[in-house]
């Protein structure tokens, strides 16, 4: 291969290659690794050049492919309106890099904005301590397993997690663990929510991590989280509470439960809902300020005692103690935090409280419109709720929502007979749509 | 110069560690000015049990961490607690407000295998 004009990648030409060879007295770059037979890519890639414009009309017709559905679907992922000064704000030049903010003296307005999403998560937890982001919630709670598994003193290796929990945290969780031979377990939950006597039954002094959500995957708001944290911290317990941004704004405060970790989605707030892509938050104790994976901006003065922003307490992170390190995640989600922290501050606290009481009154309407219809019990749980709820279907769901896509709407299926809906300020200009699409399959 | 006391032992990772029968140990002031502040130091409980070689423990500057490893295996009687708030006591003062554990030796013999004071001064020159 040849590099006479050099890559924007590998930006030295063969010249300069062999200069640097030369000078380090290697034959071949090859001498440098040590890459198994096995393990190497030998072979074309069987990319065929294109046009941008043939790109375009290619990729546009694959995006057609797409069903054109109005989406009430959530389990994880929220769609609330993105305004316009995210996109407008977050795109600016400075801001526009996939660089993490090693260099103070260039990005101060960088570190500045992750250092004020790190203090409104401060304020919505009540916990001291939030890092400027991981990769999404799922990493999120597993990064709090580890966590446990750090700071408790006790051997126990347990963590406890919901008989309801989405597919795609338990198996994050499940991967992160193996590696750390621990163990996750199910509790039972009771109409949505956690079945605290069998919760009480199951944690003992080998448990590591009690994780519970609020609102649970179901939508419902638990109701019994400082039992919860009673509990775990009589059995030297971790108690990992699951939630998020918007709900935040309504719920009671992590820290006045009893929570030592809170994990949970910010991308609800700044970021589409397209791509799965996520924004997991992370807050803590002060105590285990130490023990906090991923990257915190700490604020302090520089020689001409004016403010400065900088990464600070890097000695967990494995580019400085790679065996001690903390967490094997070095990269964090920056630029996403930088999109939620403008959302956050675009809202201000009553917009925040605005937004959350919607997601419970539209829910409670939406449901109270769905029961009312001839085959559908909704919602199934006799609970509050928080922008979701199952839906009870006589038909087999399945087919009611097959039926619901040719009409134009999008749900999720949760069982034989068990739909769920989800309702944000996005979707809810729909809701009439919806009830009446219900009405023509039912 | 550097300090080196020389009622004292030495380990080659910049440990230091009194004779007595409740030994204390430390690092040394070479140490802690290779390191800058110290802003951090993480011991073991009392009770815990060192092995001679193996980490007991971290400190951290504003440019560095380094494990500690104990000169002497024994049980922790000790724990220099107040560098839990104030770490700068160990640049302050490596050899006596600085100590970091005290500890029961198990073996005596251990001592014999450090390094005099003499022979840690060469080491640092």
């Amino acid at each position: 291969m040849t590099r006479e004009r050099g890559s924007p990648y590998a930006p030295h030409a063969d010249a300069e290659m062999a200069a640097m060879l030369d000078a380090i007295g290697v034959d071949d770059e090859e001498a440098l690794f040590d890459i198994p037979e096995g393990v190497r890519f030998d072979d074309e890639f069987g990319i065929e050049p294109r046009s941008e414009q043939a790109l375009r009309r290619e990729l546009t017709a694959l995006l057609a492919k797409n069903d054109d559905l109005t989406e009430f679907m959530g389990r994880g992922h929220y769609d609330h309106y993105v305004p316009s000064i995210v996109d407008s704000l977050s795109q600016r030049a400075e801001f526009i890099t996939s660089y993490t903010q090693y260099q103070p003296e260039i990005t101060q307005g960088f570190l500045q904005a992750l250092f004020e999403y790190q203090s409104m998560l401060v304020e919505l937890t009540g916990l001291p301590v939030a890092n400027c982001s991981m990769y999404d919630a799922a990493t999120a709670l597993a990064e709090a397993a580890r966590l446990a598994d750090r700071v408790r003193q006790a051997s126990g290796t347990r963590v406890l997690v919901p008989e309801f929990l989405r597919s795609g945290k338990r198996g994050v969780l499940d991967n992160y663990l193996a590696g750390a031979e621990m163990t996750v377990e199910t509790y039972p939950m009771d109409d949505g929510n956690v079945d605290f006597d069998a919760l009480t039954e199951l944690v003992d002094d080998e448990t590591a991590m009690v994780y519970a959500e609020n609102p649970t995957v179901r939508g419902t708001i638990e109701e019994r989280l400082s039992d919860i944290g009673d509990l775990a911290a009589e059995n030297d317990a971790l108690f990992c509470l699951g939630t998020d941004l918007v709900a935040l704004a309504l719920l009671e405060e992590p820290a006045s439960v009893g929570a030592d970790v809170v994990v949970g989605e910010a991308g609800v707030l700044g970021l589409p809902t397209a791509y799965g892509m996520g924004l997991g938050l992370f807050a803590t104790r002060e105590e285990y300020l130490r023990q906090v994976p991923g990257r915190l901006v700490g604020v302090s003065e520089d020689a001409a005692d004016k403010r400065a922003y900088t990464l600070t307490l890097q000695t967990r992170e494995q580019h400085i103690r790679r065996e001690r390190a903390t967490s094997n995640i070095c990269t964090n989600q920056a630029w996403v935090a930088l999109r939620a922290a403008i959302h956050l501050a675009w809202l201000g606290p009553s917009g925040l409280v605005d937004l959350a009481e919607d997601c419970v009154r539209d829910a409670a309407t939406l449901a109270e419109r769905l029961d009312a219809l001839v085959g559908l019990q909704a919602p199934i749980h006799d609970r509050h709720h928080f922008r979701e709820f199952v839906v009870h279907t006589d038909q087999p769901a399945a087919a009611i929502a097959e039926d619901l896509e040719t009409e134009g709407y999008a749900v999720h299926v949760v069982g034989e007979h068990l739909l769920q809906v989800c309702i944000t300020d996005a979707n809810a200009h729909d809701a009439d749509g919806l009830v009446a699409a219900f009405e023509e399959v039912l | 110069m550097f300090e080196v006391p020389d009622d004292l032992r030495y380990m080659e990772s910049h440990e230091w560690t009194t004779t007595d029968d409740v030994a204390r140990i430390g690092i040394t002031d070479f140490a802690q000015d290779e390191l800058g502040d110290v802003v951090f130091v993480e011991l073991p409980d009392e009770g815990d049990e060192l092995t001679k070689d193996e980490e007991f423990g971290v400190v951290e500057s504003i440019k560095a961490v380094s494990d500690l490893y104990a000169p002497i295996s024994g049980t922790v009687v000790g724990v220099n607690e107040a560098l839990f708030d104030q770490p700068e006591l160990v640049n302050d003062d490596p050899y006596a407000e600085g100590w970091m554990l005290e500890v029961e030796p198990a073996n005596e013999a251990e001592f014999d295998e450090l390094l005099t004071a003499e022979e840690y001064r060469e080491q640092t020159e």
